[in-house]
C-alpha cells in the first residue's frame, strides 16, 4: 500500500540494479510457441513444462530484493559445479502475499517448490501442516550454530528445524540529530523510552514514523510493544487452535497506550493508518522529520537518494541511529524480528539431495556476509557483523546485531495469519486503539477467528 | 437547427469529456518519467528531472517482460478461439432453428453475470488437479468462457442484421455454396467478427482475479497481476515509477486499438447490447 | 429481423415432405454448432460452482487438512450473523448505488454530447473509448497515485495539505468510486447512445416546434424512449459494480472499511486459506448477484430478449 520510491536506480558501488529479474529470459519466442502448442492442446493441458534433461533443477521462490538472491543463486550454481543449477522465481512485495502464493501449491503438493525464502512467521504453519522438509540432527546443527536465537526459535517446530536461517531483520530507532538536539532529547542514552520520544517530539514540533497501516508491518509494532513490556500476543502454540491469548494483559494495555498516545498526537503523521515503511521514511526526510522506527534497509536507502539528489544532501550525516525505544525505563526493550529463512518443500524432487545442499551453499557465513553487502540485508550470524567490510559499510553493524539478538519473535503459530490479521484489524487504526477495551476485544476475536466462528 | 449559444455549449462539453478522458492518461505519463526517489520526496504533477529509467528498468525486468508475452498470447489466443466459438454459436443462433436456443442465450447471459471471485477457490484446486495451474491454457479457459457471452451477443446481433438471402441469390445465379458463403456472406459478417475480437480482447486484456489467483511464477502470469506484484529495490520500497512506466506500456496498444477501430467498436458495443 | 429463416422455409410448399428431414439437420448442426461454447461455459462454471457449495459444508483449513469436519449450514449462520459481512455488503451496496447513479447521470450527458455534437465529434467517440479500454488495475493505479500523500498532486493543487485520502473510510471510497467511475461510464454511455438513436428524431422536433423546452423534450420525448436502453444499461452497470474487486484491492487493500463481499470472499478463501468458510461467502455472493438479476427482471421488467436481440 504505499508509495516511495525507485524501480530502479543505479547502485552505487556499481552494483548494476537488475531488480527482481535481472536473471536472463531470452526464450521468449519460446515461449509463444508453448503457449500456442498449449493452447493446441486445450482439453489436455498437459503442454509446456517438461525439464530440458540433463542437470537437475532446483527452483528457488525468492522475496524481492535488489538482484542479490539470484547473483548467489548463480553463485552457488557455479558451485554445485554441474551436479544441479538453481533458478529462482520473485514473489510479491509482501509477506503475506508471499504466503499466498507458497501455501496454495504446498497445499496441492507441488513438486517444482524446492526451496523458498520464508518469512519467519511463516515457518510454523508450513511445517505443522507437513509442507516442509524437517531438516536432521546434523543438519540442524550446522544450520543453526552461531545463528541467532530469535532465527533459530522461529526455524524450529515442535523441536525440529523445518528452516535454515538466511538473513535476519530487526528495527532501530533511526532519528535526525539535529531534530533530537533541539527537542532536548538523546535517544542513544540508555533507558528511552516511547514517552520520552513521543513527548520531546511533541514539545519540538517533529514527528514520530511508524508503520501504522492495516498489514503485517502494524503487527510487527504491536508485538514488539507487547514484547518490551515484557508480554506476549499468544502461548502454547502447539495447541493450535486453543491456544492460550494473552494479548488482554497489562502488556497488552500498555501497548495500546502507547500506540494511542501516539496516533492521537500531533507526532504522528498524517496519514500514520496508511503508512507503511516507506512513508515513514520519507517523513523523517520532510521538514518536521524527527524519529522513526524502521527497519535496516534505511541506511542504504538514504544514502542512495541523497545521492540521486531528490533529498537533501546532508540528512544521511545528519541521521542517527539508537536502540528500539523502551516501553518502561527498566525493563530493555525487545526490538521486532524479521528476515528470511529457507525452507525446502515437502514434495521436491531434490529435497534429500541436491535441495539441502544449494541451502547449505547459499548460508555458508561468506555468502551470508557477500549477501548482507551486496543487498544491505543483515546476516542470520552474529560473526558476520564483526567484519571489517562490514562494518565499514554499514556504520550501525553493531547495533543492529545486538538488536537481533535481543528480538522478539512474533507468535510462532500455525495459526499465524489469522492471529495477525485478527489482532490488527481490532487494533487499527492506531487512533482508535483504547487501553481499556482494545486488547480484551482484540483478544475475543483472536479466539473466535481460530475457531472459524467469524469472518475476517 | 442548432443555435449559435448551444452550438458553444456543445463544444465546451466535448472539450469537458475530452480532459475528463486523457487526464488520468498524461497523470501516469508523467509519473512514468519522474526520477523513482521523487515519490515521497518531490511533489508535483510534472516530473522535476525527465528521466527514461523507469522505461529501462520495467524492459530489464523480466516480471515485466516475461508479463508483457503472457498477456500478449493469452488474450490473442483466447480471442481467437473465443471469436471462433462465438461465430458457431451466433450463426447457429441467427440462422438454425433448434431446441435450446433461448436456454443458449439465457445461460450465456448468466455466466455474463457470475460474480467471479466465487470461483476461484474450485477452480484453483481443479486447475491443480488438470495440472493447468500456472499454464497459458490455465488462462485462456476461463478468459474464453468469460468473454463469450459478450462475443456471443455481439455476434448474433450482427447476424440478424446479414441478409441471408443474398446468399441464396448467389446460388441462383450459379455460384457453389462455397462460393457464395465466401463472396457474400464472409465480408458481410467479418465487420461483426471484427468488433467482436476487440472486445473479446479488450476483456481478457484488463482480466485481474484470474490473473493473480491462477498464476504464481511469470510462466503465465499476466499484465494486471505482475504490475500489482511488481517490487521494488528492497522488500520494504514500492516501485510507483515503474509500476506507470509499465502502465504506460500496456495502455499504448489499447490507445491504437482505440484510435484505429473506434467505429467499429462503438458499433460492437451498442449493437450487441441494446436493439430497438 | 428474425423473421428470415421461418419465411425462408415456408416460402418453400414444395418441399414440404423433406422439411422433417431437414428440420432434425438443423437441429443437429445447431446443438453442434453451440456445443463447444456451451461446454467450455459449463466447464469453468458449472463444477466449479457445485464444488465451492459443497466445500461450504465443511470446516476445513488448507493448511490443517487433517482437521477437516463437515458442519452443514453452520458456515452460513456465522457469515449471516457476523458484523463484518453486512459492513461488507454496506459498502459494496453503496459503491454500487453512487457509481450507478453517477454513471448513469454522467453517462447521459457523454452520450447526448455523442449523439448530438458537430464538433470533434469523432474525436470525443474516441476519447470516450479509451478508459473503456484501459486495465481497470491501471485506472486504480493512476488515481491512487494521484490522491495519494506521497505521490501526488490533488493535495497541493485543491490546497488541501496533509490530508490523507486513504486513511480516512469515506475518502477512500470516493476515490475508488472514481476510478470506478472514470473507467466504467464509457461503457454505459455507449449503451445510451445506441438508445438515442433509435428515438425518432422527428418526434423531438415536432415537440420542439410545439414549444417545448429542452428540459420538457428531454424528459417527455427522449428518455421515455431510452427507458429500455437504461435499464438495461442500469442492470449491467450493477451487477458489474456489485462484483467490484480490482480497485478495491490496488488502492486500500479492504482497509478502513473499503471491503467489498468479493474482497471478502477472497480473503477468506485466498489469503486466510479456510476453503469452508470462503466457499459459504462466496456461494453467498452468487446468490446476492441472482437476487438482484431477478429483482431487476422481474421487478423492472427489464426486457433481456432486447438484449438478445431474439424478438
Amino acid at each position: 500500500m504505499s508509495e516511495g520510491a525507485r524501480g530502479g536506480r543505479g547502485d552505487h558501488g556499481g552494483r548494476a540494479r537488475n531488480g527482481p529479474a535481472g536473471r536472463t529470459r531470452p526464450r521468449a519466442p519460446g515461449r509463444a510457441l508453448r503457449g500456442l502448442a498449449a493452447a493446441a492442446l486445450l482439453a489436455g493441458g498437459l503442454a509446456a513444462c517438461g525439464g530440458d534433461g540433463g542437470t537437475p533443477t532446483l527452483h528457488w521462490y525468492i522475496n524481492p530484493d535488489n538482484g542479490g538472491q539470484a547473483r548467489l543463486a548463480e553463485a552457488c550454481t557455479k558451485a554445485a559445479g554441474g551436479r544441479y543449477r538453481i533458478v529462482t522465481s520473485v514473489l510479491p512485495n509482501d509477506a503475506t502475499q508471499q504466503r499466498e502464493q507458497l501455501i496454495r501449491r504446498l497445499a496441492a503438493e507441488d513438486d517444482q517448490l524446492d526451496i523458498m525464502s520464508l518469512d519467519p512467521v511463516f515457518v510454523a504453519e508450513a511445517a505443522n501442516a507437513g509442507f516442509l522438509r524437517p531438516f536432521d540432527t546434523a543438519e540442524a546443527q550446522r544450520f543453526t550454530r552461531g545463528v541467532f536465537p530469535a532465527a533459530v526459535q522461529s526455524s524450529t517446530w515442535k523441536g525440529r528445524l523445518y528452516a535454515a536461517p538466511f538473513w535476519a531483520n530487526t528495527q532501530i530507532l533511526w532519528y535526525r540529530k539535529s531534530a533530537a538536539r533541539k527537542a532536548g532529547v538523546d535517544p542513544a542514552s540508555p533507558g528511552f523510552t516511547w514517552d520520552q520520544m513521543i513527548d520531546a517530539a511533541v514539545r519540538a514540533n517533529f514527528t514520530v514514523g511508524a508503520q501504522g497501516s492495516k498489514y503485517e508491518g502494524y503487527m510487527v509494532w504491536i508485538n514488539a510493544l507487547v514484547a518490551s513490556a515484557g508480554g506476549r500476543i499468544i502461548s502454547r502454540a502447539e495447541r493450535g487452535n486453543d491456544a492460550s491469548i494473552d494479548i488482554d494483559s497489562p502488556a497488552g494495555r500498555e501497548a495500546a497506550r502507547i500506540i494511542r498516545k501516539l496516533a492521537r498526537s500531533k507526532a504522528a503523521g498524517p496519514s500514520l493508518s496508511t503508512d507503511i515503511e516507506e512513508q515513514a521514511r520519507s517523513m523523517l526526510n520532510g521538514p518536521r522529520g524527527g524519529f522513526m522506527v524502521n527497519w535496516g534497509y534505511t541506511w542504504r536507502a538514504e544514502n542512495d537518494d541523497a545521492e540521486h539528489g531528490v533529498i537533501d544532501k546532508g540528512i544521511p550525516a545528519d541521521l542517527g541511529w539508537a536502540p528500539y525505544p523502551r516501553v518502561a525505563a527498566n525493563r530493555p526493550s525487545r526490538p521486532p524480528f524479521g528476515g528470511i529463512e529457507l525452507g525446502i518443500g515437502a514434495y521436491g524432487k531434490y529435497k534429500d539431495t541436491h535441495a539441502v545442499d544449494a541451502v547449505r551453499c547459499i548460508t555458508t557465513p561468506e555468502n551470508m556476509k557477500k549477501y548482507m553487502l551486496d543487498s544491505g540485508n543483515p546476516a542470520a550470524r552474529p560473526e558476520v557483523f564483526d567484519d571489517p567490510e562490514v562494518q565499514r559499510e554499514f556504520p550501525m553493524a553493531t547495533l543492529i546485531r545486538d538488536s537481533i539478538n535481543a528480538a522478539a519473535p512474533r507468535p510462532i503459530t500455525p495459526y499465524y495469519t489469522d492471529v495477525s490479521a485478527a489482532v490488527q484489524s481490532r487494533w487499527h487504526p492506531p487512533a482508535s486503539v483504547n487501553p481499556q477495551t482494545t486488547p480484551r476485544r482484540s483478544a475475543e476475536f483472536v479466539r473466535a477467528v481460530l475457531r472459524d466462528e467469524a469472518l475476517l | 437547427m442548432e443555435t449559435g449559444r448551444s452550438r458553444a455549449l456543445w463544444i465546451v462539453a466535448s472539450l469537458l469529456i475530452l480532459l475528463w478522458t486523457i487526464f488520468p492518461i498524461v497523470w501516469i505519463v508523467m509519473l512514468s518519467f519522474k526520477q523513482p526517489g521523487e515519490i515521497g520526496n518531490v511533489r508535483g504533477f510534472f516530473p522535476r528531472d525527465w528521466t527514461l529509467e523507469n522505461y529501462r528498468t520495467v524492459f530489464s525486468t523480466g516480471l515485466f517482460t516475461s508479463a508483457l508475452i503472457n498477456s500478449i498470447g493469452i488474450s490473442l489466443i483466447a480471442t481467437f478461439v473465443g471469436v471462433v466459438l462465438a461465430t458457431l454459436v451466433a450463426y447457429a443462433i441467427a440462422r438454425l432453428d433448434f431446441p435450446g436456443k433461448r436456454l443458449i442465450l439465457s445461460f450465456a447471459l448468466a455466466i455474463a453475470m457470475f460474480p467471479v471471485v466465487s470461483l476461484v477457490g474450485p477452480l484453483f484446486d481443479l486447475w491443480r488437479d488438470l495440472g493447468l495451474y500456472d499454464t497459458w491454457p490455465g488462462l485462456i479457459i476461463p478468459y474464453i468462457s468469460f468473454a463469450l457471452p459478450l462475443a456471443i451477443w455481439t455476434l448474433s446481433a450482427f447476424f440478424r442484421e446479414i441478409p441471408w438471402e443474398l446468399e441464396q441469390a448467389a446460388q441462383v445465379d450459379g455460384a457453389t455454396t462455397w462460393q457464395a458463403f465466401r463472396k457474400v456472406i464472409v465480408p458481410l459478417a467479418a465487420p461483426g467478427v471484427f468488433t467482436a475480437a476487440i472486445l473479446t480482447f479488450f476483456f481478457c486484456w484488463n482480466d485481474f482475479v484470474f490473473g493473480i489467483s491462477l498464476t504464481s511464477t511469470d510462466r503465465a502470469r499476466p499484465v494486471p497481476a505482475a504490475l500489482a506484484f511488481f517490487t521494488g529495490q528492497s522488500q520494504f520500497e514500492q516501485p510507483t515509477t515503474a509500476v506507470c512506466a509499465a502502465a504506460v506500456v500496456v495502455t499504448i496498444p489499447v490507445v491504437v486499438i482505440v484510435l484505429l477501430f473506434q467505429r467499429r467498436i462503438v458499433a460492437g458495443l451498442t449493437s450487441g447490447a441494446v436493439k430497438g | 429481423m428474425t423473421a428470415h429463416v421461418e419465411t425462408a422455409s415456408a416460402a418453400e410448399p414444395a418441399r414440404r415432405a423433406e422439411i422433417s428431414d431437414r428440420a432434425r439437420a438443423e437441429r443437429r448442426l445447431g446443438l453442434l454448432l453451440s456445443a463447444p461454447a456451451v461446454v467450455v461455459m459449463l466447464l469453468v462454471t458449472g463444477y466449479p460452482l457445485l464444488n465451492a457449495l459443497y466445500l461450504s459444508l465443511f470446516n476445513y483449513r488448507l493448511t490443517v487438512p487433517q482437521d477437516r469436519e463437515f458442519v452443514g449450514l453452520r458456515n452460513y449462520a456465522t457469515a449471516l450473523s457476523d458484523a463484518l459481512f453486512w459492513q461488507d455488503v454496506f459498502t459494496t451496496f453503496l459503491i454500487t448505488l453512487i457509481t450507478v447513479a453517477v454513471e448513469l447521470v454522467l453517462g447521459f450527458g457523454l452520450a447526448m454530447v455523442m449523439h448530438r455534437a458537430v464538433f470533434a465529434r469523432r474525436t470525443v467517440r474516441t476519447a470516450i473509448l479509451v478508459p473503456y479500454g484501459i486495465v481497470t488495475v491501471i485506472s486504480a493505479f493512476a488515481w491512487r497515485y494521484a490522491f495519494d500523500l506521497q505521490s501526488g498532486f490533488v493535495n497541493s493543487w485543491f490546497g488541501l495539505g496533509d490530508f490523507a485520502w486513504f486513511s480516512d473510510r469515506w475518502a477512500a471510497l470516493f476515490v475508488i468510486c472514481l476510478s470506478e467511475i472514470w473507467k466504467t461510464t464509457p461503457f454505459i454511455s455507449l449503451l445510451l447512445l445506441a438508445g438515442l438513436a433509435q428515438v425518432p428524431r422527428d418526434l423531438d422536433e415536432a415537440a420542439m416546434v410545439d414549444g417545448a423546452t429542452a428540459w420538457q423534450r428531454l424528459r417527455l420525448v427522449t428518455i421515455p424512449n431510452i427507458k429500455a436502453a437504461i435499464l438495461v444499461a442500469v442492470l449491467f452497470r450493477t451487477l458489474d459494480a456489485w462484483r467490484i474487486f480490482d480497485n478495491p484491492f490496488v488502492m486500500t487493500r479492504g482497509q478502513q472499511q473499503t471491503a467489498t463481499l468479493s474482497f471478502l470472499t477472497y480473503d477468506q478463501t485466498i489469503t486466510r486459506t479456510s476453503i469452508g468458510m470462503g466457499n459459504a461467502v462466496g456461494v453467498l455472493l452468487f446468490l446476492s448477484v441472482v437476487l438482484i438479476a431477478a429483482v431487476f427482471i422481474r421487478g423492472f421488467r427489464v426486457d433481456l430478449s432486447q438484449v438478445r436481440g431474439d424478438r
